[in-house]
Protein backbone atom coordinates (compact mmCIF):
# COMPACT_ATOMS: atom_id res chain seq x y z
CA UNK A 1 0.00 0.00 0.00
CA UNK A 2 3.23 2.41 0.50
CA UNK A 3 2.43 3.40 3.97
CA UNK A 4 3.64 1.53 7.22
CA UNK A 5 0.52 -0.57 8.29
CA UNK A 6 0.44 -2.92 11.52
CA UNK A 7 -2.03 -6.09 10.59
CA UNK A 8 -4.18 -7.22 14.10
CA UNK A 9 -5.14 -10.34 14.12
CA UNK A 10 -6.40 -12.70 16.65
CA UNK A 11 -4.09 -15.82 18.21
CA UNK A 12 -6.70 -18.52 16.12
CA UNK A 13 -5.35 -17.05 13.08
CA UNK A 14 -1.60 -17.15 13.55
CA UNK A 15 -0.79 -19.63 11.09
CA UNK A 16 -3.11 -18.14 8.57
CA UNK A 17 -1.70 -15.21 8.93
CA UNK A 18 1.97 -15.70 8.45
CA UNK A 19 1.52 -18.17 6.11
CA UNK A 20 -0.83 -15.50 4.03
CA UNK A 21 1.48 -12.77 4.48
CA UNK A 22 4.39 -15.06 3.11
CA UNK A 23 2.44 -16.09 0.03
CA UNK A 24 1.87 -12.69 -0.62
CA UNK A 25 5.79 -11.61 -0.70
CA UNK A 26 6.11 -10.75 3.09
CA UNK A 27 7.43 -13.09 5.40
CA UNK A 28 8.38 -11.17 8.26
CA UNK A 29 5.18 -8.64 7.90
CA UNK A 30 5.12 -7.42 11.27
CA UNK A 31 1.90 -8.87 12.52
CA UNK A 32 0.43 -8.51 15.92
CA UNK A 33 -1.58 -10.32 17.34
CA UNK A 34 -4.43 -10.29 20.31
CA UNK A 35 -6.32 -12.86 22.44
CA UNK A 36 -9.53 -14.43 20.38
CA UNK A 37 -11.79 -13.72 20.09
CA UNK A 38 -13.28 -10.43 19.81
CA UNK A 39 -16.27 -10.45 18.57
CA UNK A 40 -18.85 -10.62 20.99
CA UNK A 41 -16.50 -8.79 23.60
CA UNK A 42 -17.26 -5.63 25.81
CA UNK A 43 -15.66 -2.80 25.37
CA UNK A 44 -14.15 -3.04 28.69
CA UNK A 45 -12.52 -6.56 27.27
CA UNK A 46 -11.03 -5.53 24.26
CA UNK A 47 -9.28 -2.79 25.94
CA UNK A 48 -7.83 -4.91 28.53
CA UNK A 49 -6.80 -7.15 25.64
CA UNK A 50 -4.86 -3.70 24.42
CA UNK A 51 -3.43 -3.80 27.71
CA UNK A 52 -2.12 -6.82 28.37
CA UNK A 53 0.37 -8.80 26.33
CA UNK A 54 0.38 -10.11 22.61
CA UNK A 55 -0.24 -14.28 22.87
CA UNK A 56 2.50 -14.69 20.41
CA UNK A 57 5.57 -12.83 21.72
CA UNK A 58 4.57 -11.97 25.18
CA UNK A 59 5.42 -8.33 24.86
CA UNK A 60 3.23 -5.46 25.76
CA UNK A 61 0.88 -5.12 22.93
CA UNK A 62 0.24 -1.85 21.90
CA UNK A 63 4.51 -1.69 22.33
CA UNK A 64 4.17 -3.81 19.49
CA UNK A 65 2.13 -2.29 17.06
CA UNK A 66 3.58 0.98 17.84
CA UNK A 67 7.06 -0.71 17.69
CA UNK A 68 5.55 -1.98 14.20
CA UNK A 69 4.97 1.00 12.37
CA UNK A 70 8.47 2.74 13.85
CA UNK A 71 11.24 0.13 13.96
CA UNK A 72 13.61 0.65 10.84
CA UNK A 73 13.33 -1.85 8.76
CA UNK A 74 15.93 -4.72 8.58
CA UNK A 75 17.72 -5.98 5.12
CA UNK A 76 15.67 -8.93 5.22
CA UNK A 77 12.37 -6.81 5.71
CA UNK A 78 12.87 -4.66 2.36
CA UNK A 79 14.46 -7.68 0.47
CA UNK A 80 12.72 -8.05 -3.75
CA UNK A 81 12.73 -11.23 -5.80
CA UNK A 82 11.03 -14.26 -7.07
CA UNK A 83 11.27 -17.43 -4.74
CA UNK A 84 10.44 -20.31 -6.80
CA UNK A 85 7.67 -23.26 -4.71
CA UNK A 86 8.33 -27.22 -5.25
CA UNK A 87 5.36 -28.84 -4.73
CA UNK A 88 7.24 -32.09 -4.00
CA UNK A 89 8.77 -34.72 -6.68
CA UNK A 90 6.93 -35.79 -10.08
CA UNK A 91 6.67 -39.59 -9.06
CA UNK A 92 6.80 -41.89 -5.43
CA UNK A 93 7.63 -45.43 -5.96
CA UNK A 94 7.03 -47.92 -3.08
CA UNK A 95 4.70 -50.95 -2.17
CA UNK A 96 0.84 -49.88 -2.38
CA UNK A 97 0.68 -49.77 0.91
CA UNK A 98 3.31 -47.37 1.82
CA UNK A 99 2.29 -44.88 -1.21
CA UNK A 100 -1.46 -45.23 0.61
CA UNK A 101 -0.12 -44.25 3.71
CA UNK A 102 2.16 -41.95 2.03
CA UNK A 103 -0.43 -39.74 -0.41
CA UNK A 104 -2.58 -39.92 3.45
CA UNK A 105 0.60 -38.85 5.40
CA UNK A 106 1.61 -35.91 2.91
CA UNK A 107 -2.13 -34.58 2.94
CA UNK A 108 -2.98 -35.28 -0.65
CA UNK A 109 -6.21 -37.69 0.05
CA UNK A 110 -9.47 -37.12 1.78
CA UNK A 111 -7.94 -39.21 4.63
CA UNK A 112 -9.75 -42.42 2.96
CA UNK A 113 -8.29 -45.14 0.51
CA UNK A 114 -7.54 -43.73 -3.04
CA UNK A 115 -6.67 -45.41 -6.37
CA UNK A 116 -2.98 -44.83 -6.70
CA UNK A 117 -2.28 -42.88 -9.42
CA UNK A 118 0.07 -44.51 -11.73
CA UNK A 119 0.97 -43.44 -15.06
CA UNK A 120 -0.87 -46.39 -17.06
CA UNK A 121 -4.21 -45.55 -14.83
CA UNK A 122 -3.87 -41.89 -15.97
CA UNK A 123 -2.91 -42.97 -19.63
CA UNK A 124 -6.65 -44.43 -19.34
CA UNK A 125 -7.89 -41.55 -17.29
CA UNK A 126 -6.78 -39.35 -20.17
CA UNK A 127 -8.71 -41.19 -22.70
CA UNK A 128 -12.24 -39.50 -21.10
CA UNK A 129 -10.76 -36.22 -23.07
CA UNK A 130 -10.14 -35.42 -26.12
CA UNK A 131 -8.27 -32.28 -24.75
CA UNK A 132 -4.01 -32.26 -24.67
CA UNK A 133 -2.58 -33.45 -21.38
CA UNK A 134 -0.83 -30.21 -20.64
CA UNK A 135 -3.37 -27.37 -21.47
CA UNK A 136 -3.96 -25.36 -18.22
CA UNK A 137 -8.02 -25.98 -17.21
CA UNK A 138 -7.66 -22.60 -14.50
CA UNK A 139 -6.93 -21.77 -10.94
CA UNK A 140 -8.08 -21.96 -7.55
CA UNK A 141 -7.60 -20.93 -4.10
CA UNK A 142 -8.73 -21.72 -0.94
CA UNK A 143 -10.85 -18.58 -0.37
CA UNK A 144 -10.50 -16.19 -3.86
CA UNK A 145 -8.59 -13.03 -3.08
CA UNK A 146 -7.22 -14.28 0.04
CA UNK A 147 -4.85 -16.88 -0.99
CA UNK A 148 -2.55 -16.97 -4.19
CA UNK A 149 -4.28 -19.28 -6.65
CA UNK A 150 -2.72 -22.43 -7.98
CA UNK A 151 -3.29 -23.20 -11.96
CA UNK A 152 -3.14 -26.36 -13.25
CA UNK A 153 -3.73 -28.71 -16.24
CA UNK A 154 -5.41 -31.62 -17.95
CA UNK A 155 -3.26 -33.83 -16.70
CA UNK A 156 -3.56 -32.88 -12.85
CA UNK A 157 -7.52 -32.87 -13.14
CA UNK A 158 -7.39 -36.28 -14.39
CA UNK A 159 -4.50 -37.66 -11.68
CA UNK A 160 -7.21 -36.54 -8.75
CA UNK A 161 -9.82 -38.08 -11.08
CA UNK A 162 -7.87 -41.33 -11.02
CA UNK A 163 -7.20 -40.97 -6.99
CA UNK A 164 -11.11 -40.46 -6.76
CA UNK A 165 -11.94 -43.61 -7.95
CA UNK A 166 -13.85 -41.99 -11.48
CA UNK A 167 -13.73 -43.69 -14.70
CA UNK A 168 -12.73 -41.87 -17.70
CA UNK A 169 -16.19 -41.03 -18.86
CA UNK A 170 -16.70 -38.61 -15.65
CA UNK A 171 -13.72 -36.44 -16.72
CA UNK A 172 -15.34 -34.08 -18.78
CA UNK A 173 -17.64 -33.35 -15.92
CA UNK A 174 -14.62 -33.25 -13.58
CA UNK A 175 -12.82 -31.07 -15.54
CA UNK A 176 -15.65 -28.73 -15.86
CA UNK A 177 -16.17 -28.34 -11.98
CA UNK A 178 -12.07 -27.94 -11.61
CA UNK A 179 -12.78 -25.42 -14.21
CA UNK A 180 -15.06 -23.05 -11.78
CA UNK A 181 -12.24 -22.51 -10.20
CA UNK A 182 -14.67 -23.08 -6.74
CA UNK A 183 -13.06 -24.76 -4.27
CA UNK A 184 -14.72 -27.45 -2.11
CA UNK A 185 -12.90 -26.97 0.63
CA UNK A 186 -13.02 -22.87 1.66
CA UNK A 187 -10.53 -21.61 4.13
CA UNK A 188 -13.61 -20.03 5.75
CA UNK A 189 -13.66 -20.12 9.89
CA UNK A 190 -17.96 -21.15 8.51
CA UNK A 191 -17.36 -24.78 7.17
CA UNK A 192 -19.34 -23.73 3.98
CA UNK A 193 -20.28 -26.51 1.92
CA UNK A 194 -20.18 -27.03 -2.20
CA UNK A 195 -23.19 -27.79 -4.65
CA UNK A 196 -22.95 -28.90 -8.38
CA UNK A 197 -25.98 -29.31 -10.12
CA UNK A 198 -25.58 -31.32 -13.19
CA UNK A 199 -27.68 -30.92 -16.22
CA UNK A 200 -28.24 -32.34 -19.84
CA UNK A 201 -27.81 -35.92 -21.33
CA UNK A 202 -24.98 -36.39 -19.57
CA UNK A 203 -26.93 -37.46 -16.26
CA UNK A 204 -27.70 -40.51 -18.54
CA UNK A 205 -24.80 -41.24 -20.06
CA UNK A 206 -23.19 -41.41 -16.91
CA UNK A 207 -25.65 -43.56 -15.14
CA UNK A 208 -26.13 -40.70 -12.54
CA UNK A 209 -28.56 -41.28 -10.06
CA UNK A 210 -31.36 -38.39 -9.84
CA UNK A 211 -34.33 -40.37 -8.56
CA UNK A 212 -34.44 -42.54 -5.27
CA UNK A 213 -31.60 -41.59 -2.67
CA UNK A 214 -30.32 -39.03 -5.59
CA UNK A 215 -28.36 -37.18 -2.70
CA UNK A 216 -26.97 -40.48 -1.13
CA UNK A 217 -24.04 -43.12 -2.09
CA UNK A 218 -26.25 -44.96 -4.61
CA UNK A 219 -24.37 -44.21 -7.81
CA UNK A 220 -20.66 -44.83 -8.60
CA UNK A 221 -20.72 -41.25 -11.06
CA UNK A 222 -22.25 -39.24 -8.57
CA UNK A 223 -19.89 -40.52 -5.66
CA UNK A 224 -16.48 -40.50 -7.34
CA UNK A 225 -17.49 -37.06 -9.04
CA UNK A 226 -18.34 -35.39 -6.03
CA UNK A 227 -15.02 -36.97 -4.28
CA UNK A 228 -12.99 -35.78 -7.38
CA UNK A 229 -14.14 -32.26 -6.23
CA UNK A 230 -12.98 -32.30 -2.90
CA UNK A 231 -9.32 -34.36 -3.65
CA UNK A 232 -8.90 -32.31 -6.75
CA UNK A 233 -9.13 -28.81 -4.27
CA UNK A 234 -6.92 -30.54 -1.65
CA UNK A 235 -4.08 -30.69 -4.57
CA UNK A 236 -5.04 -28.09 -7.06
CA UNK A 237 -5.60 -25.00 -4.89
CA UNK A 238 -3.84 -26.09 -1.52
CA UNK A 239 -7.21 -25.75 -0.07
CA UNK A 240 -7.43 -28.00 3.17
CA UNK A 241 -4.86 -27.78 5.49
CA UNK A 242 -6.30 -26.77 8.94
CA UNK A 243 -5.18 -23.63 10.48
CA UNK A 244 -3.71 -22.47 7.58
CA UNK A 245 -5.69 -22.73 4.20
CA UNK A 246 -8.71 -24.53 6.57
CA UNK A 247 -10.14 -22.38 9.33
CA UNK A 248 -13.63 -23.92 9.75
CA UNK A 249 -14.30 -24.32 13.43
CA UNK A 250 -16.90 -27.62 12.99
CA UNK A 251 -15.92 -28.84 9.38
CA UNK A 252 -18.68 -29.98 7.37
CA UNK A 253 -19.38 -33.95 6.32
CA UNK A 254 -20.64 -32.36 3.15
CA UNK A 255 -17.17 -31.96 1.72
CA UNK A 256 -16.22 -35.88 1.72
CA UNK A 257 -18.10 -35.82 -1.65
CA UNK A 258 -20.29 -32.76 -1.81
CA UNK A 259 -23.92 -32.11 -3.08
CA UNK A 260 -23.70 -33.46 -6.53
CA UNK A 261 -27.63 -33.05 -7.82
CA UNK A 262 -28.26 -33.93 -11.43
CA UNK A 263 -31.56 -32.47 -12.24
CA UNK A 264 -34.46 -34.61 -12.32
CA UNK A 265 -35.33 -33.33 -15.68
CA UNK A 266 -37.78 -36.15 -16.89
CA UNK A 267 -40.11 -35.48 -13.67
CA UNK A 268 -39.75 -31.66 -13.00
CA UNK A 269 -42.42 -29.53 -14.69
CA UNK A 270 -40.19 -26.52 -14.53
CA UNK A 271 -37.01 -25.06 -17.12
CA UNK A 272 -33.96 -26.48 -16.09
CA UNK A 273 -30.93 -24.91 -14.12
CA UNK A 274 -29.01 -24.81 -16.90
CA UNK A 275 -31.56 -23.23 -19.46
CA UNK A 276 -31.89 -20.57 -16.74
CA UNK A 277 -28.77 -19.66 -16.75
CA UNK A 278 -28.38 -19.31 -20.86
CA UNK A 279 -27.63 -22.86 -21.92
CA UNK A 280 -29.34 -25.33 -24.56
CA UNK A 281 -31.50 -27.59 -23.20
CA UNK A 282 -29.55 -30.38 -24.71
CA UNK A 283 -25.74 -28.92 -23.52
CA UNK A 284 -24.26 -30.79 -20.69
CA UNK A 285 -23.59 -28.07 -17.88
CA UNK A 286 -22.35 -27.69 -14.51
CA UNK A 287 -23.45 -25.41 -12.21
CA UNK A 288 -21.94 -24.46 -8.98
CA UNK A 289 -23.23 -23.35 -5.28
CA UNK A 290 -21.42 -22.75 -2.07
CA UNK A 291 -22.65 -21.73 1.55
CA UNK A 292 -23.69 -23.19 4.35
CA UNK A 293 -25.19 -26.59 3.31
CA UNK A 294 -28.95 -27.76 2.97
CA UNK A 295 -30.96 -28.86 5.40
CA UNK A 296 -34.45 -30.95 4.98
CA UNK A 297 -37.73 -28.85 5.16
CA UNK A 298 -40.48 -31.32 5.99
CA UNK A 299 -42.87 -29.87 9.16
CA UNK A 300 -42.36 -26.27 8.05
CA UNK A 301 -45.40 -23.83 8.12
CA UNK A 302 -47.40 -24.34 5.54
CA UNK A 303 -47.38 -28.21 4.76
CA UNK A 304 -50.23 -28.90 7.37
CA UNK A 305 -52.57 -26.80 5.69
CA UNK A 306 -56.05 -28.88 3.86
CA UNK A 307 -56.42 -29.74 1.42
CA UNK A 308 -53.41 -28.25 -0.33
CA UNK A 309 -50.10 -28.40 0.82
CA UNK A 310 -48.86 -24.77 0.98
CA UNK A 311 -45.13 -25.53 -0.41
CA UNK A 312 -44.11 -21.89 -1.00
CA UNK A 313 -45.36 -21.17 2.02
CA UNK A 314 -43.34 -23.49 3.72
CA UNK A 315 -40.18 -23.13 1.76
CA UNK A 316 -40.48 -19.11 2.81
CA UNK A 317 -40.77 -20.75 6.32
CA UNK A 318 -37.63 -22.58 6.46
CA UNK A 319 -35.66 -20.24 4.70
CA UNK A 320 -35.92 -18.23 7.97
CA UNK A 321 -33.18 -18.55 9.52
CA UNK A 322 -30.78 -17.57 6.45
CA UNK A 323 -28.01 -15.49 6.85
CA UNK A 324 -27.73 -12.57 4.27
CA UNK A 325 -24.11 -13.73 3.26
CA UNK A 326 -25.36 -16.44 0.80
CA UNK A 327 -28.63 -16.93 -1.50
CA UNK A 328 -31.11 -19.82 -1.54
CA UNK A 329 -30.67 -23.05 -3.44
CA UNK A 330 -34.04 -24.79 -2.98
CA UNK A 331 -33.83 -28.38 -3.96
CA UNK A 332 -37.50 -30.19 -4.71
CA UNK A 333 -38.40 -33.50 -5.22
CA UNK A 334 -41.00 -33.70 -8.24
CA UNK A 335 -44.13 -33.64 -6.29
CA UNK A 336 -43.16 -30.65 -4.39
CA UNK A 337 -42.77 -29.27 -8.34
CA UNK A 338 -45.75 -30.56 -9.44
CA UNK A 339 -47.55 -29.34 -6.40
CA UNK A 340 -46.02 -25.38 -6.64
CA UNK A 341 -47.00 -25.69 -10.20
CA UNK A 342 -50.45 -26.77 -9.08
CA UNK A 343 -50.67 -23.66 -6.71
CA UNK A 344 -50.19 -21.14 -9.89
CA UNK A 345 -45.82 -20.99 -9.92
CA UNK A 346 -45.82 -22.38 -13.45
CA UNK A 347 -42.00 -21.26 -13.69
CA UNK A 348 -39.10 -21.29 -11.15
CA UNK A 349 -39.03 -17.54 -11.82
CA UNK A 350 -42.85 -16.85 -10.86
CA UNK A 351 -41.55 -18.71 -7.32
CA UNK A 352 -38.69 -16.70 -6.81
CA UNK A 353 -40.27 -13.80 -7.06
CA UNK A 354 -42.72 -14.66 -4.60
CA UNK A 355 -40.58 -15.55 -2.51
CA UNK A 356 -38.22 -12.44 -2.94
CA UNK A 357 -41.74 -10.23 -2.12
CA UNK A 358 -42.81 -12.46 0.70
CA UNK A 359 -40.07 -13.51 2.55
CA UNK A 360 -39.37 -10.41 5.02
CA UNK A 361 -37.34 -9.81 7.72
CA UNK A 362 -37.78 -6.65 10.20
CA UNK A 363 -34.68 -4.09 9.86
CA UNK A 364 -34.14 -4.21 13.61
CA UNK A 365 -33.46 -8.03 13.09
CA UNK A 366 -31.56 -7.62 10.02
CA UNK A 367 -29.15 -5.43 11.79
CA UNK A 368 -28.10 -8.00 14.00
CA UNK A 369 -27.36 -10.61 11.65
CA UNK A 370 -23.64 -11.39 10.89
CA UNK A 371 -22.70 -8.65 8.29
CA UNK A 372 -25.65 -6.65 8.54
CA UNK A 373 -22.94 -4.00 7.99
CA UNK A 374 -22.64 -5.42 4.44
CA UNK A 375 -26.40 -5.71 2.89
CA UNK A 376 -28.57 -3.43 4.88
CA UNK A 377 -29.78 -0.18 2.78
CA UNK A 378 -29.60 2.55 5.06
CA UNK A 379 -29.17 3.38 8.51
CA UNK A 380 -32.37 5.81 8.28
CA UNK A 381 -34.37 2.31 7.55
CA UNK A 382 -36.83 2.45 10.89
CA UNK A 383 -36.40 -0.58 13.63
CA UNK A 384 -39.84 -1.99 12.35
CA UNK A 385 -39.38 -1.76 9.10
CA UNK A 386 -40.07 -5.04 6.85
CA UNK A 387 -37.55 -5.29 4.38
CA UNK A 388 -36.96 -8.52 1.85
CA UNK A 389 -34.18 -11.25 2.65
CA UNK A 390 -32.45 -10.62 -0.69
CA UNK A 391 -33.07 -7.74 -2.76
CA UNK A 392 -33.02 -9.78 -6.03
CA UNK A 393 -35.71 -12.78 -6.62
CA UNK A 394 -32.75 -14.98 -8.51
CA UNK A 395 -30.60 -15.20 -5.15
CA UNK A 396 -33.41 -17.95 -4.94
CA UNK A 397 -32.59 -21.08 -7.35
CA UNK A 398 -34.21 -24.68 -7.51
CA UNK A 399 -33.42 -27.60 -8.30
CA UNK A 400 -36.08 -30.79 -8.98
CA UNK A 401 -34.52 -34.10 -7.83
CA UNK A 402 -35.70 -37.24 -6.08
CA UNK A 403 -37.60 -40.01 -6.54
CA UNK A 404 -40.92 -39.18 -5.82
CA UNK A 405 -41.64 -41.06 -2.85
CA UNK A 406 -42.68 -38.30 -0.67
CA UNK A 407 -43.32 -34.31 -1.46
CA UNK A 408 -39.95 -33.60 0.29
CA UNK A 409 -38.00 -30.41 -0.21
CA UNK A 410 -34.95 -29.39 1.26
CA UNK A 411 -33.47 -25.83 1.76
CA UNK A 412 -29.67 -24.54 1.36
CA UNK A 413 -28.15 -21.02 1.98
CA UNK A 414 -25.81 -21.15 -0.82
CA UNK A 415 -25.22 -18.54 -3.28
CA UNK A 416 -25.13 -19.54 -7.27
CA UNK A 417 -21.39 -18.87 -8.93
CA UNK A 418 -20.78 -20.15 -12.54
CA UNK A 419 -21.96 -22.53 -14.65
CA UNK A 420 -19.61 -24.42 -17.49
CA UNK A 421 -20.05 -26.45 -20.47
CA UNK A 422 -19.00 -30.23 -19.73
CA UNK A 423 -19.07 -30.38 -23.38
CA UNK A 424 -16.14 -28.39 -24.06
CA UNK A 425 -14.11 -30.70 -21.98
CA UNK A 426 -15.09 -34.21 -23.91
CA UNK B 1 21.15 -92.94 -12.94
CA UNK B 2 22.00 -89.69 -11.03
CA UNK B 3 19.01 -88.09 -10.58
CA UNK B 4 19.18 -84.57 -9.50
CA UNK B 5 16.12 -82.90 -7.72
CA UNK B 6 14.82 -80.80 -11.50
CA UNK B 7 14.47 -84.45 -13.02
CA UNK B 8 13.05 -85.88 -9.65
CA UNK B 9 10.39 -83.40 -9.28
CA UNK B 10 9.61 -83.71 -12.99
CA UNK B 11 9.35 -87.25 -12.51
CA UNK B 12 6.85 -86.70 -9.76
CA UNK B 13 4.54 -84.86 -11.93
CA UNK B 14 5.37 -81.46 -10.33
CA UNK B 15 7.22 -77.86 -11.61
CA UNK B 16 10.76 -77.61 -11.35
CA UNK B 17 10.19 -74.50 -10.87
CA UNK B 18 9.49 -75.32 -6.74
CA UNK B 19 13.43 -75.07 -6.66
CA UNK B 20 13.16 -71.51 -7.00
CA UNK B 21 11.03 -71.08 -3.37
CA UNK B 22 8.09 -68.89 -3.04
CA UNK B 23 7.64 -66.18 -6.02
CA UNK B 24 9.13 -68.10 -8.99
CA UNK B 25 7.31 -67.82 -11.70
CA UNK B 26 5.53 -65.11 -10.43
CA UNK B 27 6.21 -61.39 -9.94
CA UNK B 28 9.61 -61.04 -8.66
CA UNK B 29 9.14 -60.85 -4.80
CA UNK B 30 11.77 -62.43 -1.86
CA UNK B 31 15.00 -60.84 -2.56
CA UNK B 32 13.66 -57.09 -4.17
CA UNK B 33 10.65 -57.49 -1.77
CA UNK B 34 6.64 -57.30 -2.72
CA UNK B 35 5.93 -55.41 -5.98
CA UNK B 36 6.21 -51.97 -6.07
CA UNK B 37 4.55 -49.25 -7.79
CA UNK B 38 5.23 -45.80 -9.06
CA UNK B 39 2.09 -43.03 -8.26
CA UNK B 40 2.48 -39.50 -9.87
CA UNK B 41 2.37 -36.13 -8.26
CA UNK B 42 -1.32 -34.76 -7.85
CA UNK B 43 -0.49 -31.38 -7.29
CA UNK B 44 -1.22 -28.37 -8.67
CA UNK B 45 1.11 -25.66 -9.70
CA UNK B 46 2.16 -22.44 -7.41
CA UNK B 47 2.55 -19.74 -8.34
CA UNK B 48 6.55 -18.08 -7.14
CA UNK B 49 5.92 -15.75 -4.71
CA UNK B 50 7.42 -12.38 -5.34
CA UNK B 51 9.07 -10.64 -2.52
CA UNK B 52 7.36 -6.94 -1.83
CA UNK B 53 9.80 -4.58 0.52
CA UNK B 54 7.94 -3.19 3.26
CA UNK B 55 7.11 0.52 3.64
CA UNK B 56 9.66 2.52 5.39
CA UNK B 57 8.83 2.81 9.02
CA UNK B 58 8.27 6.34 10.87
CA UNK B 59 10.49 7.74 13.37
CA UNK B 60 7.77 7.93 15.35
CA UNK B 61 4.12 8.12 15.64
CA UNK B 62 4.11 11.76 17.71
CA UNK B 63 1.77 14.15 16.02
CA UNK B 64 1.01 11.67 13.01
CA UNK B 65 -2.79 10.60 11.93
CA UNK B 66 -3.34 7.26 12.37
CA UNK B 67 -6.00 4.98 10.06
CA UNK B 68 -7.52 2.12 12.33
CA UNK B 69 -8.90 0.41 9.39
CA UNK B 70 -11.96 -2.24 9.77
CA UNK B 71 -11.50 -5.08 7.41
CA UNK B 72 -15.46 -5.93 8.17
CA UNK B 73 -15.01 -8.83 10.28
CA UNK B 74 -18.02 -8.92 13.05
CA UNK B 75 -16.14 -6.72 15.91
CA UNK B 76 -13.57 -5.05 14.76
CA UNK B 77 -15.46 -1.80 14.50
CA UNK B 78 -15.79 -2.16 18.27
CA UNK B 79 -12.08 -3.03 18.68
CA UNK B 80 -11.02 -0.32 16.88
CA UNK B 81 -12.74 1.83 18.64
CA UNK B 82 -11.18 1.07 21.98
CA UNK B 83 -8.08 1.12 20.13
CA UNK B 84 -9.23 4.61 19.21
CA UNK B 85 -9.52 5.51 22.87
CA UNK B 86 -6.55 3.71 23.93
CA UNK B 87 -4.44 6.46 21.69
CA UNK B 88 -6.55 9.47 23.02
CA UNK B 89 -5.36 8.17 26.56
CA UNK B 90 -2.01 6.96 26.06
CA UNK B 91 -0.70 9.39 23.31
CA UNK B 92 -2.68 12.03 22.74
CA UNK B 93 -0.43 13.56 19.94
CA UNK B 94 -1.56 10.82 17.79
CA UNK B 95 -4.62 11.25 15.72
CA UNK B 96 -7.09 8.29 14.58
CA UNK B 97 -9.22 7.87 11.97
CA UNK B 98 -11.77 5.41 11.88
CA UNK B 99 -12.87 3.77 8.55
CA UNK B 100 -14.74 0.44 7.11
CA UNK B 101 -12.54 -0.82 4.56
CA UNK B 102 -14.94 -1.39 1.05
CA UNK B 103 -15.55 -5.23 -0.57
CA UNK B 104 -14.62 -8.09 1.11
CA UNK B 105 -12.01 -8.56 3.51
CA UNK B 106 -9.50 -9.20 0.97
CA UNK B 107 -10.33 -7.07 -1.52
CA UNK B 108 -8.15 -4.24 -1.93
CA UNK B 109 -9.80 -0.35 -1.50
CA UNK B 110 -8.40 1.98 -4.22
CA UNK B 111 -10.29 5.01 -2.62
CA UNK B 112 -9.79 4.45 1.15
CA UNK B 113 -5.64 3.73 0.29
CA UNK B 114 -5.76 6.91 -1.78
CA UNK B 115 -7.47 8.77 1.26
CA UNK B 116 -4.42 7.47 3.46
CA UNK B 117 -1.69 8.60 1.42
CA UNK B 118 -3.50 11.79 0.93
CA UNK B 119 -3.94 12.17 4.58
CA UNK B 120 -2.46 9.73 6.98
CA UNK B 121 0.73 8.81 7.84
CA UNK B 122 0.15 4.68 9.09
CA UNK B 123 -2.66 2.27 8.92
CA UNK B 124 -3.69 0.01 11.61
CA UNK B 125 -6.05 -2.81 9.88
CA UNK B 126 -7.78 -5.58 11.92
CA UNK B 127 -8.81 -8.07 12.99
CA UNK B 128 -10.89 -11.21 12.47
CA UNK B 129 -13.48 -12.76 14.57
Amino acid sequence: MGFPTAPMVTIAFKDLAKSNAASRGMPLERICFTPHPVWGKTDAEMYAYLEGNDPVSGKPLMKEVIDALTQPLTAEEQKTGSVEISTGPATYTDTAENLQQYYLDNGMTDFMQIVIPTEEKLAEMLKGTSHKPDEVVGRMSPARGSYPEWSFTVRQVAINAVMAGAKPEYLPTILAIAETGLTSLSSSTNSFATAAVINGPIRDKLNMNYGIGAMGPFAQSNAAIGRAWTMLSRNLSNSGVPGQTYLGTLGNGVNYNNLILPENEKDSPWTPLHVQKGFKAEENVVSVFVGFSISQGQGGIGLGVKPVPQYHEAIAYNCIPFGPLFGALIVCDPLVAQGLVELGYKTKEQLADWLQKNSLISAKNARSTLFANRWVPDATTPDDAMIPYYQRADSYNFVVIGGQTNPYHMVGNMSYRVSISIDKWA
Amino acid sequence: MKMNRRKLLSVLGMSPALLAGPGAGGKEKTASGPTKLTGVNPRGIAPAVQLVPMAPRLASLDGKTVFLVSDGFPGADHFLAQMGAWFKKNMPSVTTEYRLKAGQFADDDPKLNAEIKAKGNAVIMAIGH
